[in-house]
């Protein structure tokens, strides 16, 4: 081996070296900018009005659970955590159970219109929400459900028909067609087929489905700012932008309850990144 | 009569199975999506507040208000802004940050589940966090700016009408490059590792593999993230009302279509709570047309040049 192809494979090593801790550094400096708010939030969380503005950059004086504890009581958190979490969980399983049933239709039942059916949910990803919530509204209040839990769970669950359509109708295509053939052919009806051999297949896109419907719905609050005004029935990202009017200056207390808000997704999120990850892609590629 | 009627139905349904199975979704679908959605094409048509009696029927008199609102162009050219700013940033850093992400590495799990948590902050909190970084009063960014000896850049950043729309979108940005990133990520994974060595082995060089052998098997993706993009800049509403609220603060400088329509429709509190519910859908619409015809013309756009590329 001659002396000049040693060192060109060393300075090639060495060009990739430096690529690597090039590219290490560069993925240091956008992960540090997207957690500086996030421990800046924290932080804030445990700090008296008086630490804000006397020492903005330093840790708090102490660790204690104080403006927690007030935050809990004065937001009245523990009423609008408990709506959120009726809310989130009822839209997503009506949801859920709703779209895999109609892809289970558009994606293996033989019918004329299937395509434009299909067609007609995806438009739904299009729409903006602020026009078709003013007149949700004037339906509501005709329904006479302003005001109502249910309201929302309805309003969510339709609206997460069409995210779930898009996922689901190209996976359960993807099954193959022999599975639910032998099925039929055995006797089982097509609800039996969907129940026991379709469901059982499509565990990790129904899961996807749940994570992304579930996410956008326990953080919205356009909707529940349009069907909603009686604090009672306000869902958390509600009832903390209603604190934050009332309580402008009370700095500590609103980071306390913005960390309450964002705590359950985010510990989801740690327990699962991966599928979390896997799903928003399978979500967003399928299409 | 009724009864023969039902057995009719019944017969019908044994016939036909999928119509129990898209039932529930039709019927929902149809009572709250697309009869509000045409519900409001109609009622854009009259003059009415939202409250009492429906007014006149004044033909496209709201939408034409609207078409020479200046109130309206300048809320429709800041979410312009948006995406345009976020198309920037999005088709090179998120990009870059994909196509690192995608070397072997053994912080590379981490790196991604950092990069992708804003998507799982709701705006509300994002927004929040934004809103309080970089207050005059509390905010860290200009005792950092002083520490640091930048001290003249400091800035009441959400009051200065020049300045807040910028703080919008690269909150906007924070919290959308997660998505941008992931996407992209999932779309180099398409490329077959086979054919990028190959190009090695032929001796070119990396920018040379990424511009011919990468960049071609991106281009899925790249019409995917623009035309999701284009969707979230014009719908957007809870990050830019949580810093700009109805009135679009300060000035009307961070007045987007969402927040406007949101406004007229329902008062803007303190400030004007006269509504004007059939104008705001007429803007609605216009907002929805909007969409229509900018992720339509990016999906054609782009998928001829999917096809070119390939």
């Amino acid at each position: 081996m001659s002396a000049t192809s040693i060192s060109s494979r060393r300075s090639k090593r060495s060009r990739a070296r430096r690529a690597s801790l090039t590219s290490h550094a560069i993925l240091i400096v956008v992960c540090a900018f997207v957690l500086a708010p996030c421990y800046f939030l924290l932080m804030g969380s445990f700090k008296s009005v008086s630490e804000f503005f006397s020492t903005p950059l330093s840790l708090p004086h102490r660790f204690g659970l104080s403006n927690y504890r007030e935050a809990w009581a004065q937001g009245a958190i523990s009423t609008t955590i408990t709506n959120s979490i009726i809310v989130t969980t009822s839209s997503v399983i009506l949801s859920t159970a709703i779209s895999c049933l109609a892809s289970y239709a558009i994606a293996r039942l033989p019918f004329r219109g299937g395509t434009f059916l299909r067609l007609a949910f995806l438009a739904g990803l299009l729409v903006p929400v602020q026009l078709i919530m003013l007149a949700i509204f004037i339906i509501m209040r005709w329904l006479g459900i302003l005001d109502t839990l249910l309201s929302l769970i309805i309003v969510y669950a339709t609206f997460g028909i069409p995210l779930g359509v898009l996922v689901l109708v190209g996976f359960f295509q993807a099954i193959p067609r022999e599975l639910s053939e032998a099925a039929i052919i055995d006797g089982a009806g097509h609800f039996q087929t969907f129940l026991r051999i379709i469901l059982p297949l499509a565990r990790a896109p129904i899961l996807t489905v749940i994570i992304l419907n579930g996410v956008w719905i326990w953080n919205d609050f356009f909707i529940p700012l349009v069907l909603t005004t009686n604090p009672n029935v306000a869902t958390l990202p509600l009832g903390i932008l209603n604190f934050y009017g009332v309580y402008s200056t009370e700095w500590g207390l609103i980071f306390a309850s913005v960390v309450i808000a964002a705590l359950p997704i985010l510990i989801l999120y740690l327990l699962m990144t991966k599928r979390f990850i896997a799903g928003l892609t399978a979500g967003s590629v399928k299409g | 009569m009724a009864r023969t009627m039902a057995r009719r139905l019944q017969a019908a349904v044994r016939r036909r199975p999928h119509v129990w199975f898209l039932l529930p979704a039709v019927l929902l679908y149809l009572a709250f999506f697309i009869l509000p959605t045409l519900g409001s094409y109609w009622l854009a048509l009259y003059n009415w507040s939202g409250l009492g009696p429906i007014g006149n029927f004044i033909g496209l008199h709201n939408f034409g208000r609207a078409l020479h609102s200046s109130v309206f162009r300048s809320a429709a050219l800041h979410n312009l802004w948006i995406f345009i700013s976020l198309g920037v940033i999005t088709n090179t850093l998120s990009l870059g940050l994909a196509v690192l992400l995608d070397r072997k590495s053994r912080l590379r799990g981490v790196y991604r589940a950092i990069i992708f948590l804003p998507y799982v902050m709701s705006p509300l909190v994002t927004g929040f966090i934004w809103e309080v970084l970089l207050s005059p009063n509390i905010g860290v960014v200009n005792p950092v700016l002083r520490a640091v000896g930048l001290g003249t850049l400091q800035h009441a950043w959400l009051a200065d009408p020049h300045l807040a729309l910028a703080v919008v979108i690269s909150a906007l940005a924070w919290q959308w490059n997660a998505l941008a990133t992931v996407i992209f990520m999932a779309g180099l994974q398409n490329v077959p590792p086979e054919m990028r060595e190959a190009a090695v082995i032929d001796g070119a060089s990396e920018l040379r593999v990424f511009r011919h052998v990468t960049l071609p098997y991106l281009a899925p993706a790249f019409t995917i993230v623009n035309v999701l993009l284009a969707i979230y800049a014009f719908r957007v509403f809870d990050l830019v009302y949580v810093l700009g609220g109805p009135i679009g603060a300060p000035a009307g400088s961070t007045l987007v279509l969402g927040t406007e329509i949101y406004g007229n429709a329902f008062g803007r509190g303190a400030f004007n709570s006269a509504t004007q519910l059939s104008y705001a859908m007429a803007e609605g619409v216009l907002l929805f047309t909007v969409i229509g015809v900018v992720a339509a013309a990016l999906l054609i756009v782009l998928a001829r040049r999917e096809r070119h590329l390939h």
